[in-house]
């Protein structure tokens, strides 16, 4: 299973990590953040790295479904898994609407409206304060539970969030290596092209933009549920440039790339933290170098760098590029 | 019977009328050629048959079929396929990536069944690697199967082009200046490679400013001139017709065929 | 009624002139280097944090020379973050170029935090706080500032791009890179030269409203937002468009706050601009791209 050997590296380590560093901070909460900021990142990358669809305003959608979640439990205290379920119909159904105007859109504008929607949406929940809490935000959600398993430890919010995340990692996988998949990079190839191979685009696009909503509020569920409490500030537009980050700085177009991203992007802050007031300015400088040295993102940057190290080794050429996502180049 | 039939077809950006009332028939089964000097209107002409550019008048019907302001995707469905003057590849893809994405429409699975990689979805994989593969082969390709279609030669492109609208499995295919840009060896592949395409059952409508190519390849040509039909005929009739040779060629005409 | 309109229509229009400022900024980097500046902002914000910096306390700097001052420090910045950060990255993509200024964005607003703190300040009206009243709406001295500064500034912007030889050398930078360089133009320093002016356009913003909005580490967020929004809504790369926009922008956020909702103004303004888009997917002025194939 060559085609899904990045999958069980993940895996491997995710089941790994506890054991050798049970109770560590950084396994036990940071790592959980990182899971659901993959989560959100992988499917954000099928629009943005596959489709070549910009979106800036991503957590709108992780907002509604968090939301949904939140109100839908708190007020009229409906079973948890009903109420993911159907935050994820709402959203999937704001992404279908969108979708249509939104993605004729292109460039900067794309990028404008798609910013816009998620203002939208941000001001919506700060203002609606009978609904959502205003600026106060939701307390009082009530934890997830599997057949009576209650999901309330930070252990078993890692167990939940990474077999979360390694199924959205298997899903995406799959859907890159397929008819679908090679719809969706043709269409960022060239427009006209992939409709002249009998693509119809407008009905991709809006399919791969309700994907991404879903996986989006998916994760919103998710996190809701986790933090128990949610307030508008999880979900503003800084959120959807660090969603965007995750996925330019991993490496457009590689689903493992996404992970990476989101991994680097959850772990970084935490490690500045130790330069205090000069947290912000190091954060905004490593961005800016990253993106300046390695456009082509950290994690296929890196691959491409060991690559070159493993062929100056073994001079004789390699048949096929061994990278573990063969469509990693942008 | 006509394959393609086009009557009062018009087009025009702003000002500029880029096709004007143009009557023609494409023969089923034949190379049919069209000609004329930069900008007579060629390329739009393409566009709108292929459903790109929706005509301001004018009826296009293929098989028997309106297809008069379809989009290009249902154009593709029902049998025709391009290629494109300036190369529209899928650079962020593999070169056999590039091809499979023309085999979509012999596929059927959709976004679900391909997330859960449900049973049936690896048959359908193999299927359209190796329909893929065929066209390679055929558009002598094989070599390059492996390679990022960024890494390749210009000349190696235009026949990837024409791989990959093969393997849309069309009745028609529009080809716009296959030999542009192309040296004498990669142009007398290129002949051959239309011929072969022709032998297949496949109609093709021809764009190419090379003569000598059309001469020797086309049983068909409509020379263009301002967005109209200037004559139409075998190529000795048009290498003969006068208005043509006048009009076209300013007087001197040596063809080498 | 009619005077409350009025009193919106004033309100909107002075915060419409800062949002063009911003826009007109954000179009000239856009047209010189089809860059999206998202630290467009900061340039406001720096313009203002540093006039107040420069001219607070005993020992300020008189008034003029602090804003002259402060206004040079921001085009320094301009001038910096095009050769150190944009420059170096040519031939990037869009989303990369975005994310270098959102990273520049988020870098200036980290120096910022660490120069002048948390605090939020104000700068003294340029002269006096005595309102004007026209009907039963009032105007502060300071509203007629921004009105005319911003005025004179996208004249200013207007001959310089049509009518001086550097403009001029700008524009065809923007027009055709290599081009211009064969051409003879300088185009690193014209580049130099664009990242410039749209800092001085935003600083001159940031000073010119400092008096009456205040300002903090984190003022050029929102700003640059609606500075980008005002030049899509314009039609991107389109300068006058921009001002336009901006006005607009300005108008319809003043005109929802006061009947409407104040906090549903910007979202009102947002969903006009989502409209605008998809009936007019290249916006209000901007020439509709047509893709040849
Ligand atoms: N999208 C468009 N917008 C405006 N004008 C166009 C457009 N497409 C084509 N034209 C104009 O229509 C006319 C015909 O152009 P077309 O590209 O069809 O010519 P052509 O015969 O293909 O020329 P060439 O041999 O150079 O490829 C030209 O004057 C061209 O400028
Ligand atoms: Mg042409």
């Amino acid at each position: 299973m060559k085609r899904l050997r990045g999958l069980f590296l993940l895996a491997l380590l995710v089941v790994v990590l506890p054991i050798l560093f049970p109770d560590n901070y950084y396994v036990t909460v940071v790592a959980v953040s990182a899971a659901l900021h993959a989560i959100l990142a992988v499917g954000l990358n099928l629009l943005m790295g596959y489709a070549g669809l910009i979106s800036l305003g991503h957590a709108a959608f992780f907002g509604v479904g968090a939301y949904t979640s939140a109100i839908i439990t708190t007020r009229f205290d409906l079973n948890p898994w009903l109420a993911m379920a159907a935050g994820i119909l709402l959203t999937g159904c704001i992404a279908f609407i969108m979708a249509r105007p939104i993605l004729r859109l292109k460039g900067h504008y794309l990028a404008m409206a798609t910013l816009g929607l998620g203002m939208i949406v941000q001001i919506v929940l700060v203002q609606a304060e009978g609904l959502t809490g205003g600026p106060d935000g939701l307390g009082g959600i009530p934890p997830l539970s599997l057949f009576g398993w209650e999901v309330d430890s930070d252990l078993r919010w890692y167990m939940v969030m990474s077999t979360v995340m390694l199924l959205v990692v298997w899903l995406a996988l799959n859907l890159i290596d397929s008819r679908s998949g090679r719809a969706l990079r043709a269409l960022h190839g060239s427009e006209v092209a992939a409709e002249m191979m009998g693509i119809d685009t407008t009905a991709t696009k809006t399919g791969v933009f309700v994907i991404a909503a879903i996986s989006a509020s998916l994760a919103g569920s998710l996190f809701a549920h986790q933090q128990a409490f949610i307030s508008p500030d999880s979900f503003s537009f800084f959120f959807s440039i660090e969603l965007v980050t995750m996925v330019v700085l991993g490496g457009m177009a590689s689903t493992f790339g996404a992970v990476f991203g989101a991994f680097v992007l959850t772990f970084l802050p935490e490690l500045l933290v130790v330069f205090e007031d000069y947290e912000v300015m190091i954060f905004g400088a490593i961005l800016m170098l990253m993106m300046i040295f390695l456009p082509q993102g950290l994690f296929v940057g890196l691959q491409g760098l060991l690559r070159r190290l493993l062929q100056q080794r073994a001079p004789a050429r390699l048949p096929a590029p061994a990278e573990e996502d063969k469509h990693g180049a942008a | 019977m006509a394959l393609l039939e086009i009557d009062g077809l018009s087009k025009s950006f702003g000002g500029v009328t880029a096709i004007a009332d143009l009557r023609f028939e494409v023969p089923k089964g034949q190379v049919y050629s069209v000609i004329g000097p930069n900008g007579a209107g060629k390329t739009t002409l393409f566009n709108m048959l292929s459903g790109i550019y929706r005509p301001d008048e004018g009826s296009i019907r293929f098989q028997e079929r309106e297809i008069t302001g379809l989009q290009p995707h249902k154009v593709a469905a029902m049998g025709l396929s391009r290629t494109f003057q300036n190369l529209q590849m899928f650079f962020n893809m593999s070169v056999l990536d590039n091809v499979m994405v023309g085999c979509h429409l012999r596929t059927r699975s959709g976004l679900f069944r391909a997330a859960l990689r449900l049973p049936g979805i690896v048959r359908e994989e193999r299927e359209a690697n190796r329909l893929a593969r065929e066209e390679l082969t055929f558009c002598d390709l094989e070599r390059f199967v492996d390679l990022e279609a960024g890494a390749l030669p210009y000349g190696v492109l235009k026949r990837l082009e024409i791989a990959r609208a093969l393997a849309v499995g069309p009745q028609l295919l529009l080809m716009d200046e296959p030999a542009a840009g192309l040296n004498d060896t990669e142009t007398a592949e290129m002949q051959r490679l239309i011929r072969r395409i022709c032998e297949r059952g496949i109609t093709v409508l021809l764009v190419e400013h090379d003569m000598g190519l059309v001469m020797r390849v086309s049983d068909r040509i409509l020379v263009l001139d301002y967005g109209s039909r200037l004559a139409e005929g075998t190529p000795s009739e048009i290498q003969n017709d006068r208005r043509v040779i006048e009009a076209y060629l300013g007087g001197e005409v040596q063809y080498a065929v | 009624m009619a005077d409350q309109i009025l009193q919106f229509l004033l309100t909107g229009i002075t915060v419409g002139a800062t949002y063009a400022l911003v826009a007109l900024g954000f179009a000239i980097i856009y047209n010189a280097s089809d860059v999206v500046n998202f630290a467009q902002g900061e340039f406001v914000m720096i313009g203002a944090m540093s006039a107040v910096a420069l001219s607070a306390g005993d020992n300020g700097l008189p008034m003029p020379v602090a804003l002259l001052l402060a206004v040079l420090i921001t085009v320094c910045v301009g001038v910096l973050l095009q050769r150190f950060a944009i420059a170096p990255a040519r031939g990037a993509s869009v989303v990369t170029t975005i994310i270098i200024t959102i990273g520049a964005s988020i870098f200036l607003r980290g120096v910022a935090l660490l120069v002048w703190g948390k605090d939020i300040f104000a700068l003294p009206a340029f002269s006096g706080e005595q309102p004007i009243h026209i009907g039963q709406a009032t105007l502060l001295p300071q509203n007629l500032w921004v009105m005319g500064g911003t005025g004179v500034m996208v004249l200013g912007v207007h001959w310089f791009f049509s009518h001086t030889a550097v403009g001029k050398a700008v524009l065809a930078c923007s027009c055709n890179r290599t081009a211009a360089h064969l051409m003879g133009i300088n185009v690193g320093l014209m580049m130099l030269i664009a990242y410039g002016l749209s800092a001085f356009l935003g600083a001159m913003a940031g000073v010119l409203v400092a008096p009456i909005t205040f300002t903090s580490y984190d003022a050029g967020v929102m700003l640059g937002l609606k500075g980008f929004s005002a030049a899509i809504l314009g039609g991107m790369g389109n300068p006058m468009g921009a001002v336009a926009g901006g006005l607009l922008l300005g108008l319809i956020e003043s005109l929802s706050a006061g009947l409407i909702s104040s906090g549903y103004k910007d979202a009102i303004g947002f969903v006009i601009l989502l409209l605008v888009l998809f009936f007019r997917p290249s916006g209000l002025f901007g020439r509709a791209s047509v893709e040849r194939v």
